[in-house]
């Protein structure tokens, strides 16, 4: 009994193994006799395709969780691609230069302002509080205000100092690694306000944000739907080559900027109150409020990271394309929404975590890698792509015996087939037996 | 799909069985219920009822909250299916699958909330799904109109039929209901609480078409809990009082005493009374507290000028029916009401403004809402995460969650209030009602609240888990908490209550004090229509 729910627990881990040993089991192999799946240039590069989707799975799958969606990630990264190849390749004011360095600006600041607060709360907090006790910290002005309030103003200060610095020649890579992610959060931030503060339903802002962030993206490349290439060395920094690279000759550079993602936003929603918050929320946003959770502020976050994360994908997109284009990120939305899915994560909200996404989005990698190395027509791709995500998340949600029942195929006890009738029943025939003198 | 239940089948032939053995209605009943029982997820909710209805008959039927009349009429509507029991319609028995069965019966149910579309006319909310059709394709509007004409002219009401919906005032839409009911040849009309939103020259005008319907023949079931309209328009009254059938009588024989005794009198159960406590400091004063939300008919005083202190070790307890404003005062004193505050909040001597849950909980106050699903639990997690979240900003250091201390606080409250559980780790929604109350009041009790506010505390829970939690707020109010309990149950607001404020329809119509309060006295402050001079009997 124990060892079945184990294995049911543990199913998506099987589906991913299962996956795998597919993979392995049906691949071609290479005229030397070597396995190409398994191959460590193929496994590298799965994880290097998967990279980008998975960076704004990781922010999608937050802003899940809280029970909202981010339909605005693909345009988002599609923005962060064009400022990245602007300020890349063009010096001077550019209008990417122009937006981007406040943003940052602003940014570092309430990061850092933010951050210096916290660190005196948790000091003054004290080691050991007595379990029960209200402690409601007031910091004095000058640790709670003065001190946080300089050092973000420094921060920003040296922010601009070095950005515009780079502004008369191009941006290097550390810049733009600064400047996307920015931009890109500042986005998430608007979309956030705007459904914090007018009580929209995220699909809906989101969805403006989408078109508008697309718009936007149009605007700022100049020429309709411009792309911008980027060729490292000749019109833009050779350092930026970096970024898609081999780290260490084995991982993929934007695979390692996934996985640290991965482990630092895990991290975050396992060990932190913030993520206690976040599942608190999706899981009952009316008891969370009621419970003394500051609701608005954990939203903003949410979505602020998931923009935040679309920014850094933005900035990958252009080392691995060699170009900014306003339409990169079409449906990179829904790929990262599936990824979610697949991974466990409730689209209600309250439920899931990143492993799964991680599991999620490998899966969905390795899938397409099979499907590339069969040849299989790309639009028969897709309808296998859809009809895995629909079995993926059936077996995900229902045990198989409640699947099985639901086509007609089993009987089981369980009240998903029976509808209102099966469980009118039920209820009835228990009161019966009440009402015969069976009461406990 | 069609597969069913082997407990259905049972079910269903035991009906047959209980309504052959019933012998037929005298002449003049139009509509009977035989033993009717029934049960929500466990909680039986009507135990063996029988109600008779007259042709021709204004029959009242009352109750306190939670009495069982809604659920009872939605029986004989046919919304409910699933039931034990009995229905017969002239004499017939008769079994419905759902409110089309009911109409065709000729039962008609007018609901508190109006089943109106607001942007169509009169006249096709009227005939809505019965539009007249030429060809069978096209709507006769002018057959439409006509038809909507003439039914309002029988029934002695002046309305335009082709003014919107959204246009008449509440009272009117009412009566659109009324006529929509006719159109359907409705012998059977139910009307569950008709007058709560009417004025007094509305009402009057709904009588004259009640009385009017009587006489032609129609037999009108008449839910309300003004006891003044129903002694002046009913010809008969049941009275229901915990899902039983307490009494069925001419309205004449009982009067107004008697209906009330009827729907309160029974005796206070087997707890006993706590000794009154002593009155500690006053911690909480409440001056003129008002509360004004604003609906898209426009603005809705829903609490007006509603005082009161607050004293340490005190249970203050808020009486009085649904919709009085009892969930309102302590959403507005906790901060998570909708709506423009008015009033003055004195917390230990200092002015306060609680604009927020978390401006409410740093000052030391804690609420337990009326719905623990809805509002209270998380349900998909652990009782640990549960217990935890009001506390863990403050036992988290640098933002870290501190699980030993969380889990420190779950088994602290798993063995102080006895929560039943196989462990902290298990999830809320498992949980039986009463622990999952538990759980919430738990939570609330980590942060050391100095006030405590629940909402119908007991609402839905056993007998035992009642008793545990009665015994705990004793416990909490002995160590000095000031707690205010808002319940919709008689005897036990008369069982924990210190004083006991009363309201009505969104004022504040009396604080009684322990040795005054009585089941009479708090229904007779909490009945509309009724004594509405400020009474304090302290």
């Amino acid at each position: 009994m124990s060892a079945l729910r184990l294995l049911s627990r543990t199913k998506l881990y099987w589906g991913l193994a299962l996956i795998f040993l597919i993979g392995a089991m049906s691949s071609p192999v290479s005229s030397s006799g070597r396995n190409i799946f398994l191959s460590t240039g193929n496994l590298t590069d799965v994880l290097r395709q998967v990279s980008i989707t998975g960076l704004v799975a990781t922010g999608m799958t937050i802003v899940i969780l809280i029970g909202g969606i981010d339909l605005s990630v693909g345009s988002v990264m599609a923005f962060a691609t064009v400022v990245s190849a602007m300020l890349l390749t063009q010096a001077g004011w550019t209008g990417s230069a122009l937006l981007g360095i406040p943003a940052t600006t602003l940014v570092a600041f309430v990061a850092v302002a933010a951050l210096i607060h916290f660190v005196f709360k948790g000091l003054a907090r004290g080691k050991g509080v007595a379990i029960g006790h209200r402690a409601d910290i007031r910091l004095d002005p000058m640790r709670g205000r003065i001190l946080p309030i300089a050092g973000g103003l420094t921060v920003a200060c040296l922010v601009i100092w070095f950005l515009s610095g780079q502004v008369s020649s191009k941006f290097g890579v550390i810049a733009v690694l600064m400047t996307a992610p920015c931009v890109g959060l500042v986005f998430g931030l608007i979309s956030g306000v705007i459904i914090v503060g007018g009580r929209l339903q995220p699909f809906i802002v989101t969805l403006a944000m989408m078109v508008g962030a697309l718009g936007s993206a149009r605007l700022l490349a100049g020429q309709d739907s411009a792309v911008l290439p980027v060729y490292t060395g000749s019109n833009a920094t050779e350092d930026f080559e970096l970024l898609r690279s081999m780290a260490w000759g084995v991982i993929p550079v934007p695979g390692l900027f996934f996985i640290a993602a991965i482990v630092i936003f895990g991290s975050l929603l396992k060990f932190t109150a913030f993520g206690r918050y976040v599942f608190a929320i999706g899981g009952n946003e009316d008891a969370a409020r009621l419970s003394g959770v500051d609701v608005v502020r954990v939203k903003l976050s949410a979505y602020a990271i998931s923009g935040f994360l679309a920014g850094i994908a933005g900035v990958l997109f252009v080392a691995q394309y060699r170009q900014g284009k306003p339409d990169a990120g079409q449906g990179l939305e829904l790929d990262a929404i599936a990824a979610v899915v697949i991974g466990g994560t409730s689209l209600m909200g309250g439920r899931g975590g990143l492993v799964g996404t991680l599991v999620g989005v490998l899966i969905f990698g390795l899938l397409s890698d099979i499907l590339q190395l069969h040849n299989i027509n790309s639009n028969l791709q897709l309808v296998l792509k859809g009809l895995i995500i629909v079995c993926t998340v059936l077996v995900q949600e229902r045990n198989l015996g409640q699947v099985l029942a639901a086509f007609g195929l089993a009987r089981t006890k369980g009240e998903v087939t029976g509808g209102t009738t099966g469980r009118a029943g039920q209820r009835t025939a228990a009161l019966q037996q009440e009402g015969n003198g069976g009461n406990p | 799909m069609a597969r069913r239940e082997p407990g259905e089948l049972e079910h269903s032939r035991d009906r047959t069985t209980a309504a052959a053995q019933h012998v037929p209605v005298e002449s003049g009943g139009v509509l009977a219920a035989r033993a009717v029982s029934k049960e929500f997820s466990g909680v039986r909710v009507l135990w063996d009822v029988d109600f008779e209805l007259r042709r021709g008959e204004v029959h009242a039927l009352m109750g306190e909250n939670g009495a069982g009349k809604s659920t009872l009429m939605k029986i004989l509507a046919g919304v409910h299916t699933d039931y034990v029991g009995a229905i017969e319609v002239e004499g017939a028995a008769v079994q419905f699958a759902g409110v089309r069965e009911a109409e065709r019966a000729g039962i008609a149910i007018i609901h508190q909330e109006l089943n109106l579309v607001p942007e169509l006319p009169v006249a096709d909310n009227i005939f809505l799904g019965r539009e007249p059709l030429i060809a069978g394709l096209l709507v006769d509007r002018r057959a439409m109109r006509n038809a909507a004409q003439s039914l309002l002219h029988r029934l002695g009401i002046d309305l335009d039929p082709d003014v919107r919906i959204a246009d008449l005032r509440v009272g009117e839409q009412q009566l659109v209901e009324i006529a929509k009911a006719l159109s359907l040849e409705a012998r059977i009309l139910i009307m569950d609480e008709p007058t709560s939103a009417l004025s007094a020259a509305e009402c009057e005008i709904l009588f004259k078409v009640v009385r009017q319907l009587a006489r032609a023949g129609v037999a009108i079931i008449y839910i309300s809990h003004r006891i003044d309209e129903v002694m002046a328009i009913a010809d008969r009254v049941t009275v229901l009082r915990d899902g039983r059938h307490v009494v069925t009588a001419p309205i004449a024989e009982l009067g107004r005493e008697a209906i009330i005794r009827a729907m309160v009198g029974r005796a206070i159960d087997e707890h006993a009374r706590r000794a009154a406590a002593d009155r500690g400091a006053p911690i909480l004063a409440v001056r003129d507290l008002s509360l004004e939300i604003s609906r898209r008919q426009g603005a809705k005083q829903v609490l007006a000028g509603v005082s009161f202190d607050l004293h340490r070790g005190e249970v203050l307890g808020i009486g009085g029916l649904l919709g009085a404003g009892r969930t309102e005062i302590l959403e507005t004193i906790f901060g998570s009401a909708e709506g423009r505050r008015g009033g003055s909040i004195v917390l230990d001597g200092a002015a306060v403004e609680i604009a927020s849950p978390i401006a409410a909980q740093k000052l030391g106050l804690a609420l337990v809402p009326e719905d623990r699903k809805a509002r209270g639990l998380h349900l998909t997690a652990p009782i640990r995460d549960n217990v935890a979240l009001p506390s863990i900003g403050t036992i988290s250091r640098f933002g870290f969650r501190a699980f030993a201390q969380e889990a420190a606080l779950a088994k602290k409250a798993v063995t102080d209030l006895r929560i039943r559980c196989e462990g902290i780790e298990q999830a809320a929604q498992s949980l039986s009602g009463g622990n999952q109350q538990k759980v919430v009041i738990a939570k609330w009790l980590a942060t050391a609240p100095s006030i405590l506010l629940l909402d119908e505390p007991t609402r839905g829970i056993d007998v035992g888990a009642k008793r545990e939690i009665y015994d705990l707020i004793f416990t909490l109010a002995g160590q000095g908490m000031a707690i205010i309990a808002v319940t919709s149950e008689l005897p036990e607001l008369l069982l924990l209550s210190d004083r006991i404020l009363v309201m009505c329809e969104g004022r504040m119509t009396g604080m009684l004090d322990r040795a005054a309060a009585s089941q009479e006295a708090v229904m007779r402050l909490a009945a509309p229509g009724g004594d509405h001079a400020l009474r304090s009997a302290s």
